[in-house]
């Protein structure tokens, strides 16, 4: 059996697939209140660290009560951890959240936070699946398309630390459109050689876009991921805030503590769900905080917003329709920030996707929704609006990655349709130009291409008219970068381009006796679609290159 | 990853009961009648706020202030009883039609013109009634106070 794993920022969704039958959704057992566990399609990627009184020494509760208590307390919840993982700013091998935790409040590193969603979900499984242990399936676990090499081997870190057995990774994109494969037996008939699929990805907390090109190969269709999109922090939860701001605004001059406004942000959330839908038929939501303490009608505020606010603040406020030459404003960070998140400076998805619709090269034919935020019809419409090309219909947008994740597993064992894709991006190992030092200048890097965007699964290149000496019995560090760029491997940047990202550096130590061992590089993307770089010595020993995430980088 | 163990660890520590949990010697219930009672009052005081709707002296407010309330503590009181009560009426009937007395008696309660034997074949449905179908509540924790319908709430600073 495959279990496909959809770690979502905000929510978590299991499914699962067997050869020859249709893929199922495991709902996933959690505590819902104190004293009671129910079965829900999904789990809230939400984890609260307990006092000492709540939990008799238990070190966290995740789900949908660790949401709702956690929100009740300062500094006491983990949200979007899987945004930290995906954020070189910072160790996240560390214990740093969640960043306001009071002193005595133990920490844990984004790592170990998605590492508890995974051994939550193992854990429900193998209590509902007795005669199916979780560890002798075959589990395939998504991540966004933008996660570089690094985020990827922390999530198989995560899923290593909470008893996983081997696990695949998927990209989420990907995922979405094996669901709908996987629901259309005649998609063939919807789609022909030559288009090109855009699967836009508006999660709660992220968005991603991917292009997938269908191709004839031998008089079957084929399909293969061509273009992904950075990493954008921009999601549903940035709506719900702008309409939460705007209401409480209007609310008359009265002070929200912090579970008020927590009201006022799920009440703003149904609201813009209404008044997005045209066949709602009211032009209006009403808006209404009961009020605090036992004095309820007394307390309770009410406003109401409208359909005009809605479409303004969300439609025009974060899909307006931009010329196809627009670039998003990078925004312009202090030298001295707080930690936290690189949220998306410019909140118009529309001039990201023009960005990278720009940067492909490539005119979509289709596209393809992904994400609860895109069941908004008004938002869907302003999307079509703005590409100008058909949406591939019924598709299933709360769960469709967790089942394309299940769908994959058969995929891959020759059971049905898959997409070749490889790596999402080129990676660059740095080397140091040999010029007669200089003072005050450091000497210049050069970017040789290891691993070219779209190497595939099961291939691997050498190197070998680049040597590096390295010492045995030393730690020897190797620069490394990443960029959405299309280099071929092998090939020589002489200038860093802006769009060369620094990674971790990697680093490798080399065992045997004392002295200097030429090496050269030799990369490969394994049958998990993992990006391995391993050293290579005349005699055929080999050394695999690890990142190192502890070090700080930039 | 620290050592613990995930959910069922934090339900077992909490005092709680597992869904599906090791058959364990029977102890003597430590249920009381009322318990269930309160529990559902519990219940609907913590997803709707309907004691506190009950109890607060609403003479004093405009009608569309209550209704804005009303609106909410509905939806909600609504929510939670179709998660824990399955109700469904007693005769699934259109009132004000001729409808044939059910099999059990107990069941209708006969108005108007009644004979003097207590028993008719049918009548007017003047309310279709109301029953529970099935009971979907969590169970209690054998050391938990019922009594404490909502917890008082003390924000520390």
């Amino acid at each position: 059996m495959t279990i496909g794993i959809d770690l979502g920022t905000t929510h978590c969704g299991v499914a699962h697939s067997q050869p020859d039958s249709a893929v199922e959704q495991f709902s996933i057992a959690q505590l819902i209140n104190v004293g009671e566990v129910r079965d829900e399609p999904l789990l809230p990627s939400f984890l609260y660290i307990p006092t000492a009184q709540e939990a008799d020494g238990a070190p966290y509760a995740v789900g949908y009560w660790a949401q709702k208590r956690g929100t009740e307390t300062l500094g006491r919840l983990i949200s979007s951890a899987k945004s930290w993982l995906s954020y070189s700013g910072v160790d996240r091998t560390s214990a740093l959240l969640p960043l306001n935790a009071p002193e005595g409040v133990a920490k844990l590193s984004p790592v170990a936070a998605e590492s508890a969603y995974l051994r939550h979900m193992r854990d429900a499984w193998d209590e509902a699946h007795p005669d199916a242990p979780f560890a002798q399936q075959e589990i395939v676990i998504t991540v966004p398309a933008s996660f570089d090499a690094v985020a990827r081997e922390l999530t198989l870190r995560a899923a290593a630390d909470a008893g996983y057995p081997k696990v695949t990774l998927l990209e989420e994109p990907q995922a979405a459109f094996y669901a709908w494969i996987e629901r259309h037996p005649d998609w063939r008939e919807r789609v022909s050689a030559g288009d090109t699929v855009l699967v836009v990805d508006v999660g709660g907390g992220t968005t991603d876009f991917t292009l997938i090109s269908i191709r004839d190969q031998k008089g079957e269709l084929a399909l293969e991921r061509i273009a992904v999109g950075d990493h954008i922090l921009l999601g549903g939860d940035n709506m719900d805030l702008a309409l939460a701001r705007l209401a409480s605004h209007k609310l008359p001059n009265t002070k929200l503590d912090a579970l008020q406004f927590q009201a006022l942000w799920q009440q703003c959330r149904i609201a813009k769900e209404h008044l997005l839908d045209p066949s709602y038929d009211k032009d209006e939501y009403p808006v209404t905080i009961l009020g605090r303490g036992s004095s309820l009608i007394g307390g309770t505020i009410k406003t109401k917003l409208t359909r005009a606010e809605v479409l303004a603040a969300i439609v025009e406020g974060f899909l307006p329709l931009v010329p196809s030459t627009e670039v998003p404003e990078r925004g312009r960070r202090s030298a001295l920030a707080e930690i936290g998140l690189p949220y998306a400076a410019d909140a118009r998805i529309t001039a990201h996707l023009a960005d990278f619709l720009a940067r492909s090269g490539v005119r979509p034919t289709h596209v393809l929704f992904n994400g609860g935020v895109l069941r908004a019809p008004a938002i869907r419409a302003r999307l079509l609006e703005f590409l100008g090309v058909p949406a591939l219909e019924g598709e299933n947008l709360m769960h469709a990655v967790a089942r394309g994740a299940a769908y994959y597993g058969q995929a891959r064992q020759g059971r049905g349709l898959r997409i070749r894709g490889g790596v999402s991006r080129t990676y660059y190992v740095g080397i140091e130009s040999s010029l007669p030092a200089v003072p005050g200048f450091p000497a210049p890097m050069k970017a040789l291409a290891v691993a070219p965007f779209g190497m595939e699964e099961g291939t691997h290149a050498s190197f070998s008219t680049r040597e590096f000496v390295v010492a045995v019995g030393q730690t020897a560090e190797f620069r490394f970068f990443s960029s959405p760029r299309h280099d071929a491997g092998g090939e020589l940047l002489e200038e860093l381009p802006e769009e060369l990202t620094e990674m971790p550096p990697m680093e490798v130590t080399l065992t045997g006796e004392p002295g200097l061992v030429r090496v050269t590089l030799e990369t490969v993307v394994t049958e998990t679609g993992m990006l391995e770089l391993w050293c290579v010595a005349k005699d055929g020993r080999r050394w695999k290159l690890e990142f190192n995430v502890r070090e700080k980088v930039r | 990853m620290t050592s613990g163990k995930l959910p069922d660890d934090v339900i077992a520590a909490l005092g709680l009961v597992q869904r599906v949990s090791v058959p364990k010697p029977a102890a003597a219930p430590v249920v009381k009648a009322s318990d269930g009672a309160l529990q559902v009052l519990g219940i609907l005081q913590r997803d709707a706020r309907l004691v506190d709707f009950l109890m607060e002296d609403i003479s004093a407010y405009e009608d569309d202030q209550i209704g804005a309330a009303v609106r909410n503590i509905h939806e909600q009181s609504r929510k939670a009883l179709n998660q824990y009560l399955k109700l469904a009426p007693v005769i699934d009937g259109v009132e004000g039609a001729y409808t044939k007395t059910p099999s059990d008696a107990a069941s209708v309660k006969l108005i108007g013109n009644v004979p003097p034997d207590g028993k008719a074949p049918g009548g007017t449905l003047r309310h279709r009634g109301w029953k529970v179908e099935s009971v979907n509540l969590p169970n209690i924790p054998a050391k938990a106070n019922m009594s404490i319908l909502a917890p008082a709430e003390l924000e520390v600073e």
